[in-house]
């Protein structure tokens, strides 16, 4: 049984994930290698054994639209270099950033989905989209998010997000989409 | 014409020219006994001349009886002609004709260049339709006395008269199987994927000329990379139920249904790049792990078993089997970026086949063994390639104009059909292996992972 988070907590973690994803990069330590983590959140004053406010389908519908709004503030695109599938030193606060999301809402699950540019064949693409999906799980795995909240899909050079064949489309389009499952 | 090229790859790269005259080359000189055998009066020669060794051919419209001819040249007249056009042994004669066979015309049938001619009648009886074809052979009723019409070739075609546009592909094979012995490939259908909204991508199949174009799935979802087995069941990648899934046909016409993973797999992945092995019995594919990596995987489609023929910790992926089916050509990044290797269909063995460029991709295996065409990144574009294994060289097909994707070859092993934008948006193409006769399959628009079949 999971512990519960006062409206306050929930309000706060928010503005950590705000700040984290809207601050400028600062050198984030390599994560750990990825170790068997422990899911459950700090124990906190307040404590119910029967509500998860966490857990989507027990909150309210204003905890439910801050839920959301977490999301989407946290669940940002990271992008890769050309066939290459290792996180980019610019990301890795992109990843800081879903990561605590994830330890705030503690029930949240998230498909990673990877992408590829055009250029290349439909398979070795759908391959190297499941390197990036991959590559992000570990990651966010060894800043302690549990691997079994991070699936992992790849659609290849299948969904691009944008048209366009110039290197700034590229690159837009060369991404792990992290998408809430809840 | 790829001079670019001549200067990196010097020794790998011949004029284009010089292929497509191997290949008939190779027709002409198959053993008499793989020929049809010949047939009483049948005595054309083939001369080398200008057209390249093909056979000079006149073909006046057909006679009709009870047709109207507005309706006869869509269906039947255009659809041989221009089957007869793309065969490849024969010349199509264009310009001032006689307009029909008879005593009085083979002198000019003669000048214009013609060895054959084919005299065409249709006839309609009731829902019935027949063609009546005879192949008049010009060269030895010009020998003759002239004014006895020697044929080299006559045969009847009935059916419903909804399928003149199959009959006229049948007469295209007939001629060609006449004059060569080979199998023509106007009777052959071409399945590709066709978008048909963002993330919506679903299987169709068109005629070998473009017409009749069929929906062959509609699951509104991501349904990629189709293989067609030889007796015409289907198999392919569907992200209907979620993640990527191999559905496919155990049956000749039966329903499509998920063939893996299966029941008996205890370890799920992402499945992609099937293909169907040569005896339709088994299915390679490609299998992702929990680490990102990816591994050829066979596929027992009646017992659902499945061996791993891969185990490197690296991506494995685009299977293609030799036409024996005793060998896999597959792309790993084992050694850095994409290439394109060879193994024994138990894993063994393995060894590299591609050695220039930094990106090699998608190979397929030739209908006879002797090639394998694929992809490479040269110069920032994706052209089509052809490896010969006798020679162990590689022979450039496509050149830079744009992306070119997915090769596959036609059933007689003389085009590819393939992928490119050179037309703006991807389309499915087909070239010779000169790449000098490149040719857009339709009209569609988001299109690719063509494959070419006799079968369907």
């Amino acid at each position: 049984m999971r512990s519960v988070r006062t409206l306050f907590i929930l309000g706060s973690s928010l503005g950590l994930v705000t700040m984290l994803a809207c601050k400028k990069p600062e050198p984030t330590p390599e994560p750990p290698p990825p170790v068997i983590v422990k899911t459950e959140p700090t124990p906190t004053e307040v404590k119910t054994p029967t509500v998860d406010s966490t857990n989507p389908a027990d909150m309210s519908a204003a905890k439910y639209a801050e839920f959301q709004k977490a999301a989407s503030l946290a669940l940002k695109d990271i992008n890769f270099d050309f066939d290459r599938s290792d996180i980019r030193d610019v990301d890795k606060p992109k990843l800081q950033a879903i990561a605590s999301f994830m330890k705030s809402f503690g029930s949240a699950r998230v498909m990673i989905e990877g992408h590829c540019d055009e250029r290349g064949t439909v398979e070795y693409n759908l391959a190297l989209g499941e390197r990036r999906a991959v590559t992000a799980q570990n990651y966010l795995a060894g800043l302690g998010v549990n691997r079994d909240r991070l699936g992992t899909i790849s659609y290849g050079k299948e969904k691009p997000k944008v048209m366009g064949q110039n290197e700034e489309s590229y690159l837009i389009n060369r991404r792990d989409e992290f998408k809430l499952q809840n | 014409m790829r001079r670019t090229l001549l200067g990196k790859f010097g020794k790998c790269f011949l004029a284009g020219g010089l292929s497509f005259l191997g290949v008939w080359a190779q027709a002409q000189s198959k053993p008499s006994g793989q020929s049809a055998p010949p047939k009483a009066g049948s005595q054309t020669e083939v001369t080398v001349d200008a057209r390249q060794g093909k056979l000079g051919v006149g073909m006046p419209d057909p006679v009709l009886a009870g047709l109207d001819a507005a309706n006869v040249a869509p269906n039947f007249t255009d659809v041989l002609r221009r089957d007869l056009e793309d065969a490849g042994p024969f010349a199509l004669l264009k310009d001032k004709l006689p307009t029909s066979v008879a005593a009085s015309t083979v002198k000019p049938w003669l000048d214009a260049g013609a060895e054959w001619v084919l005299a065409l009648k249709v006839t309609k009886n009731g829902e019935a339709v027949t063609v009546a074809l005879q192949v008049l052979d010009v060269k030895a009723t010009a020998q003759g006395d002239g004014k006895q019409l020697r044929y080299a070739f006559s045969k009847n075609y009935t059916g419903n008269a909804s399928l003149l546009r199959r009959i006229a592909h049948t007469l295209a094979d007939d001629l060609v199987d006449r004059l060569t012995g080979d199998r023509g490939i106007a009777n052959t259908r071409i399945v590709f994927v066709r978008q048909m909204a963002p993330g919506i991508k679903e299987l169709f199949q068109v005629d070998r000329d473009g017409a009749n174009p069929i929906e062959l799935t509609r699951y509104g979802s991501l349904t990629l990379s189709p293989t067609v087995a030889p007796d015409g069941r289907l198999a392919y990648v569907t992200y209907k139920g979620g993640s990527p899934e191999i559905w496919g046909q155990k049956r000749p016409g039966s329903t499509h249904e998920r063939l893996y993973p299966n029941a008996a797999a205890g370890t799920q992945g992402s499945c992609y790049a099937p293909v169907w092995s040569p005896d339709g019995k088994r299915l390679a594919f490609s299998q992702s792990d929990r680490r990102g990596n990816s591994d050829i995987v066979v596929l027992d489609v009646q017992s659902g078993r499945v061996r791993k023929l891969t185990d490197g910790g690296f991506i494995n992926t685009s299977p293609s089997w030799n036409p024996a089916g005793t060998q896999i050509a597959f792309t790993s990044d084992r050694e850095g970026g994409p290439q394109i290797y060879l193994m024994e269909e138990d894993g063994s063995n393995v060894r590299r086949l591609t050695v220039e460029g930094s990106y090699n991709e998608s190979p397929a295996w030739s209908p006879n063994g002797a090639m394998i065409a694929y992809v490479s990144r040269f110069e920032g574009k994706f052209d089509l390639f052809i490896f010969k294994l006798g020679e162990g060289k590689a022979y450039q097909i496509t050149t830079g104009v744009a992306s070119s994707e997915s090769p596959a070859w036609s059933p007689d092993e003389r085009r590819l059909v393939f992928s490119s934008n050179r037309g703006g948006s991807m389309q499915i193409w087909t070239t010779d292996l000169s790449g000098n006769s490149v040719k857009r399959l339709s009209e569609f628009s988001y299109c690719q992972s063509a494959k070419w079949t006799r079968s369907r």
